[in-house]
């Protein structure tokens, strides 16, 4: 009687952890999952810019070299991050609205007609591009905003900040590794 | 079911029932935590998840860090500030505040180069019905882009271009059929000093319209095989100053969504073919102290983006040996519309030709419109062209009427390599037609 009654709780036990195990590893896909499908996007610029503020179409506009200087006269240098990241995919398809292959095109158009008086700078890591930006005074590059440190500082985007709700850049699940 | 659990609880791992009941406790515990602990890993943040491992990898990013900037400080201290061109990004220092505002140092740093070279070439077959025009092979411009970023405000731009067979300047050659020879074709000193005003210096691209301006010595960039005739090179028998040497201004005209732009320069214009076979851009000596301008001005207004539409003013004073000096004026307009996918250029032109103490004045009228849309790695288009000179034109009386369709298509075999197959049909003044075709294979390196 004793031995059924250990092979009944070892069950149960067993049972419970494994619809511990399930139950939580189900929360866990669900959540990462969430977090994944859309993450913002940061804009970031050196902290001695006096810029707060920018809209889409500028930051278009500054990201397709139409644009060389800030207000106070610095030269715009662009950071981007390597062909193939996810924070790349998600700059040039909600801001720039165009694939890879046009925006190389363009940028070495611009560079080729001289209307572009700097190529990009390109980094491979959101670390390179916070040390870049936090390094170069005219910088304007991009993050995910949970990489986002003190050292660089978040440009709003249409009034907004990365954390809220409308935030228009996101990097999507589908630019995801 | 008293078999299983014999079996189960064999002699070898017989427990007592409390043995038994901390057994079942750990599993549901371990299991538990397994479980609970993915689902804590999810709902921190990535950047505060922290495996022992992670932290000694965090301890020795930091250590790397700081040696870094050691390193960086040792540098500064034996060597001069870094070079103007943002290079690679500095280690972060150990400091509180960003990097100042001061500009960045004019300073030339000896220990490295600046240059930037790109490469463009195309290599072509070509044939037609004109006579004494075989079929043949033709290397095409071997072009060499080449750029520096001297300082924030200061940069080298420069077309280094080997090109082979002989110069045609208005029906007139010059050189071996089958030689190359070295042309710089753009040589520039640009300063940048904010959106409203950059400034150049040397040889350009004058800014009448739009092609030239957009397409220089690049096959590549174009969709079509080749100019339009009326933006044809000078040394390819192109009837417009192409090339300058001089001074340009350019940059926005507050205009808000408008989107104006400006074009101002100063240079010493096209040699008044005195002998023919000279070369027309005066590249060292100025034939006369008039020297030409250009103003151009064009918007990209906000709303219609890929819309470019503007206007542009072209003035000279052309002195010819044994004949009346000539005042050219070159009038231009343009509209274009291009996106990745689509473009419609069309730009229409004349001419004026006022030789002194005659009242005629010689008008040509030019125009093309050109429209292709890309399919996948496929583009085709379509472009027709129109000149109309006068055959007592006194600048160039070899021109007289061409006119006439081209369509081919572009197949980009990849991001560096364009293939494009076109055909030409142009007619002329009480000549034959020329029908044409060509293949050309271009690429950038």
């Amino acid at each position: 009687m004793g031995r059924v009654a250990n092979l009944v709780l070892v069950r149960i036990a067993v049972a419970i952890a494994i619809l511990s195990f399930a139950i939580g590893s189900l929360f866990a896909w669900s959540l990462a999952a969430e977090r994944n499908a859309s993450e913002s996007l940061a804009i970031i610029v050196n902290v001695s810019n006096t810029l707060d503020s920018v809209s889409q179409d500028e930051l278009r506009r500054i990201f397709l070299g139409e644009r060389s200087h800030w207000a106070n006269g610095r030269r715009i240098t662009l950071v981007m991050m390597e062909p193939g990241r996810p924070e790349r995919k998600a700059l040039l398809h909600d801001v720039c609205q165009m694939n890879e292959t046009d925006y190389s095109h363009r940028i070495l158009h611009g560079l080729f007609t001289g209307e572009l008086f700097v190529s990009p700078k390109t980094l491979a890591s959101p670390m390179g591009v916070r040390k870049f930006v936090f390094n170069v005074p005219g910088a304007i590059g991009y993050v995910r905003a949970v990489d986002v440190d003190e050292t660089v500082k978040v440009l709003r985007v249409d009034g907004r900040l990365p954390e809220a709700k409308d935030y228009p850049l996101h990097i999507e699940q589908r630019t995801m590794k | 079911m008293e078999f299983r659990f014999k079996s189960f609880v064999s002699p070898r791992y017989l427990w007592s029932k409390s043995q038994s009941r901390r057994l079942c406790l750990v599993s549901v515990l371990y299991f538990g935590i397994l479980g609970n602990h993915s689902l804590i890993l999810a709902q921190a943040p990535s950047s505060s998840v922290v495996s022992p491992d992670q932290k000694t990898i965090q301890v020795l990013l930091e250590r790397i860090e700081k040696l870094e900037a050691r390193v960086a400080q040792l540098e500064a201290s034996e060597n001069p500030p870094a070079p103007a061109a943002p290079g690679p990004a500095p280690a972060e220092q150990p400091v509180s505040t960003p990097a100042s505002e001061t500009p960045m140092s004019e300073r030339m740093d000896v220990s490295e180069t600046l240059l930037r070279i790109r490469g463009f070439g195309d290599v072509n077959f070509h044939g037609d019905t004109q006579k004494g025009s075989p079929s043949s092979f033709t290397l095409g411009q071997l072009n060499l882009f080449v750029t520096s970023d001297i300082s924030e405000k200061f940069k080298f731009l420069g077309e280094i271009v080997f090109e082979g067979g002989p110069d045609n300047i208005f029906g007139i050659t010059r050189g071996s059929r089958n030689s190359f020879g070295v042309d710089i074709e753009r040589f520039l000193l640009q300063y940048s000093h904010n959106d409203y005003f950059n400034l150049s210096v040397g040889r350009y691209h004058t800014a009448i319209g739009y092609y030239n301006t957009a397409y220089h010595h690049s096959t590549w960039f174009q969709t079509t095989e080749g100019r339009p005739f009326l933006f044809e090179f000078e040394d390819r028998g192109g009837i417009l100053p192409i090339h300058n040497v001089g001074v340009s201004a350019s940059g926005l005209v507050p205009s808000g969504p408008l989107g104006l732009h400006y074009v101002a320069e100063v240079g010493n214009g096209r040699s008044s073919r005195s002998p023919l076979d000279e070369e027309q851009v005066q590249n060292i000596v100025d034939e006369n102290n008039h020297k030409a301008f250009n103003l151009a001005l064009f918007a990209r207004p906000k709303a219609i983006s890929g819309l470019q539409a503007g206007f542009s003013v072209y003035h000279d004073l052309l002195t010819p040996l044994g004949s009346p000096n000539v005042t050219e004026t070159i009038l231009a307009a343009h509209a274009v519309f291009t996106r990745p996918r689509f473009e419609w250029l069309n730009e229409a032109l004349v001419i004026r030709h006022a030789p002194a103490g005659i009242s005629h004045v010689f008008q040509t009228p030019g125009f093309y419109t050109q429209v292709s849309r890309r399919f996948g790695a496929y583009r085709p288009y379509f472009r027709y062209e129109y000149v109309n000179a006068s055959n007592h034109e006194p600048i160039f009386p070899d021109i007289g009427l061409r006119q006439g369709p081209s369509v081919g298509v572009r197949y980009d075999a990849s991001e560096s390599v364009a293939v494009k197959f076109q055909y030409d049909y142009t007619g002329l003044r009480r000549q034959p037609a020329i029908n044409s075709l060509g293949l050309q294979v271009g690429f950038t390196f």
